[in-house]
């Protein structure tokens, strides 16, 4: 019980030393309400969740809480308050961050093979099987026990 | 024949994807820039070490330039410090620096006790000349040649040998070519 106590109290006294290392001068992350316009508003929501946070990568700029997301957020709701179309909000993404700030980048030719891969994966599989198929029916049937043997 | 070729090429085709995709010297987390080749984008920003005065590339229309992305948050930044201090010194073009989500008071001090390798800082405020570069972190270094084109980004901290090898060839050719 006792050396049990003692680690607790020393685990405590490093946590609360640990934590104002942790404790960044953060400024508030998005320091407005909802836009007052239900169809903007959705348009924010459908846009900033089609963009990918370039420091979390994995995350979008809806999702993330970094500083680069929160500023992409503001961009994203000025322009669409300066009546931008979602074309014109993409674009000026994918001109300063790349292609790659797309979650769905659009079907065009620099992205035909990612569109592409996957069917292309599928009709080789399809193939594949067929040719096997078409092999084992040419085969005799010859694999049924041979009376006597067990 | 076929049975021979195809596991072959199976193999080929693999072996050159790991050799990219696992090549332990790749940053995942360098992006090519679309910026390269383009108009580099125009800032105004007040300077970190003079709220009244201003920082723009405007004036610096001409001359081959490095555009240097930082903040005092930034180890790596703190890493790079002495070869971009070390660069300065060869006095080969100016280095503009740009602090990014930083603090005024802290960019100070820091230039103040480190040194200043820079011609002239920008304070990116709310980070919108950082989003017009395309930054996603720190340090990031761009080249921008006399014509006021991007024609190098590099993500991470910078070297002497980075800097000999990458950018000095680049500032030379730029040079050459009249820009």
């Amino acid at each position: 019980m006792k050396p049990a106590a003692a680690a607790l109290a020393v685990f405590l006294a490093l946590a609360a030393a640990s934590t104002p290392m942790h404790a960044e001068p953060a400024r508030a992350l998005d320091d407005y309400g909802q836009l007052t316009n239900p169809a903007l508003q959705a348009r924010f929501e459908h846009i900033t969740g089609q963009l990918r946070c370039l420091v979390c990568q994995n995350e979008s700029i809806a999702d993330s809480n970094v500083e680069l997301a929160s500023d992409l957020r503001r961009q994203v709701r000025e322009m669409l308050l300066a009546g931008q179309s979602d074309d014109a909000i993409f674009k000026f993404m994918t001109d300063r961050y790349g292609e790659f700030v797309r979650f769905n980048p659009p079907l065009e030719a620099k992205t035909l093979l990612i569109w592409g891969a996957p069917f292309a994966m599928l009709l080789l599989g399809v193939f594949i099987v067929y040719r096997i198929v078409r092999q084992r029916s040419r085969l005799p049937l010859d694999d049924e026990p041979a009376p006597g043997s067990m | 024949m076929w049975k021979f070729l195809l596991p072959m090429g199976a193999f080929v085709a693999l072996a050159v994807l790991f050799a990219f995709g696992l090549n332990p010297n790749r940053d995942i987390h360098a992006l090519p820039s679309p910026l390269i080749g383009k108009t580099a984008p125009l800032f105004h920003l007040t300077d970190v070490m003079d709220p009244a005065r201003t920082v723009s590339n405007a004036a610096l229309k001409g001359q081959v330039y490095v555009l240097n992305v930082w903040g005092t948050w930034c180890v790596a930044c703190r890493q790079e410090h002495e070869a971009l201090l070390d660069i300065a010194r060869q006095n080969v073009l100016p280095i503009v620096g740009l602090d990014y989500m930083d603090q005024r008071e802290k960019a100070q001090q820091w230039l103040t006790q480190l040194g200043n390798p820079y011609t002239a800082v920008g304070f990116d405020t709310d980070g919108r000349t950082a989003i017009d570069w395309g930054v996603y972190g720190a340090p990031e270094t761009f080249l921008v040649d006399g014509e006021g084109r991007v024609i190098y980004k590099f993500i991470s901290p910078m070297t002497p040998e980075v800097w000999q090898h990458d950018f000095l060839p680049r500032i030379q050719a730029a040079r050459r070519s009249g820009a």
